[in-house]
């Protein structure tokens, strides 16, 4: 079965928050790669992670992942 | 912490040192590491059949001593590069990865079964043939048996390194390689001005 693509904003909540790689690696006790390849799109987290992800950024979950691509900065949407 | 606990994390740790970079930086290099490990093990195969072929005699076992001399200078670097570029994801034990990791290590481990369930299968087809028209007379030398089960034990263990070395991607560039691009970008741009 092929995988479906889930989009995040885990880069993006990562700057903004000026949190580094493996800082967040660190606080959610995973090898600061797999943020890399999260951030890519090439892994797909379990709701586990996602909800921690989420809880580390202080955030709703839906405000971090998506079934849709988030729209880029300044659209109109 | 117990001794295996202090041998788990030294090895973690150990996983966690760039080793021979210049060998796994590519994807299409990895794939040459992977070659070369499958040849390595090739090697142990071609062992066991210069022993069925020739043991016992002086020629079979300085042919076999050659034979693992070449394939250990083959197996440790590779081993080590493959185990760096993977993070020691088919080394370590599970409570050291991830969720990703965990994932990727079973997904190695399901295609080495595939890939091993083959060799068993050609292997025992392999034997049948060439003991076919000797029937109950046949005798296979002990040396060749004792190699053969040594090449697929060792077949078996590093084949979820080699699967997943193949099938592994360009990991995301580090924090800290980023830093240090800046800082060369930075330094250019100076040195330009």
């Amino acid at each position: 079965m092929a995988e479906e693509p889930v989009f995040n904003r885990i880069a993006v909540l990562r700057a903004d928050r000026g949190v580094s790689r493996r800082d967040l690696a660190a606080a959610l006790g995973v090898h600061y790669q797999t943020v890399g390849y999260l951030e890519r799109g090439e892994y797909s987290p379990s709701l586990h992670l996602a909800l921690r992800i989420a809880e580390f950024f202080e955030v709703p979950v839906e405000v971090v992942f998506s079934l849709k691509p988030f729209p880029k900065l300044g659209s109109a949407s | 912490m117990n001794l295996r606990e202090r041998w788990n994390l030294h090895v973690a740790r150990a996983m966690e040192q760039d080793r021979l970079v210049a060998l796994h930086r590519t994807r299409r290099r990895r794939r040459l590491l992977v070659v070369a490990g499958a040849a390595s093990v090739l090697l142990l195969w071609a062992d066991a059949a210069v022993s069925w072929a020739i043991a016992p005699s002086d020629t079979a076992v300085r042919v076999n001593l050659v034979l693992l001399v070449v394939m250990l200078a083959i197996y440790i670097p590779v081993v080590t590069a493959l185990n760096s570029a993977t993070r020691g994801l088919a080394s370590l034990p599970e409570s050291r990865l991830d969720e990703r990791q965990v994932a990727e290590r079973l997904r190695a481990h399901t295609y080495a079964n595939r890939v091993m369930r083959l060799i068993l299968a050609g292997l025992a087809v392999f034997v049948v043939v060439a003991t076919w028209s000797e029937a109950d007379k046949s005798q296979i030398p002990a040396a060749a048996v004792f190699l053969g089960v040594f090449a697929l034990w060792w077949t078996h263990f590093l084949l979820p390194l080699l699967v997943a070395g193949w099938r592994l991607p360009d990991p995301p560039p580090d924090d800290d390689q980023d830093d240090e691009q800046d800082d060369e970008q930075s330094d250019d741009q100076a040195g330009a001005a």
